[in-house]
């Protein structure tokens, strides 16, 4: 295996869109699964009777491994602020999968996210030089 | 959203960060402390089950950004738990993300 596979910050990116890609199936998978009645729906168990259900959380375990990976190499706090790139691209995709609108609002928080995203690894590469 | 919703969400939210933590916190040692990261993981499969409930009722788009107060908490978890140092800019960066998070939930 190549040593930059092994690169805690490569595994981040893995881990992102492992996730982004784990909460798009999921949201699929409940739509699609078993309605159960409205006063025990929030417990959510009818989503696993759907099959995008099951990849999402195969997804989500892949993403868990990279995870453990990450925390063991960054600190929790660095690995967090960065792993919140999901919060762009999960709304991305689904605007671009599923279908949901993007208000402009919403365009300017996705906006903020990604500018304190940057602002989080300026740190750290700041960290690196020292 | 209704005031249950909002509250499961954020209950939700609760258990990811102290599962974080403790995750770190078993992972950070050497060898690995198994039982520490059990415990994160039963705390995170709370969350799990939470949140697919909630996805079974509201956008993703809109469910989502609830994750995003977690920077915020997982940095206050960390540095009073586990003592971890996080330069002025760091700070910044993840204020302005949970500033951008809650610009998405409002609207």
């Amino acid at each position: 295996m190549k040593r930059w596979f092994f690169n805690p910050y490569v595994q981040l990116g893995f881990d992102a869109v492992l996730v982004t890609t784990a909460e798009l199936l999921l949201k699929k998978g409940a739509l699609g699964g078993f309605k159960l009645p409205k006063n025990i729906a929030w417990m959510g168990v009818g989503a696993l009777a759907s099959g995008w259900t099951w990849i999402g959380i195969l997804a989500y375990l892949l993403s868990f491994a990279c995870w453990l990976y990450v925390l063991r190499h960054i600190p929790v706090s660095i690995a967090f602020g960065l792993i919140n790139i999901a919060q762009v691209l999960v709304p991305l995709g689904a605007w671009m999968f599923l279908g949901e609108r993007i208000f402009p609002m919403r365009w300017v928080g996705i906006a903020s996210v990604l500018i304190g995203t940057v602002l989080v690894a300026r740190t750290i590469m700041k960290r690196e030089v020292a | 959203m209704t005031v249950v919703a909002l509250g499961l969400a954020l209950l939700s939210q609760l258990f990811l960060v102290c599962g974080q933590l403790l995750l770190k916190r078993g992972v950070g040692f050497t060898p690995i402390r198994i039982r520490i990261v059990a415990g994160g993981i039963a705390l995170l499969s709370v969350w799990f089950f939470l949140w697919l409930g909630l996805l079974a009722d509201w956008d993703l788009s809109r469910l989502f950004p609830f994750e995003g107060l977690n920077p915020v908490l997982v940095l206050l978890g960390a540095r009073f738990f586990l003592k971890e140092r996080v330069p002025l800019l760091g700070w910044i960066g993840i204020g302005l993300i949970s500033v951008g998070v809650s610009l998405v939930s409002s609207t």
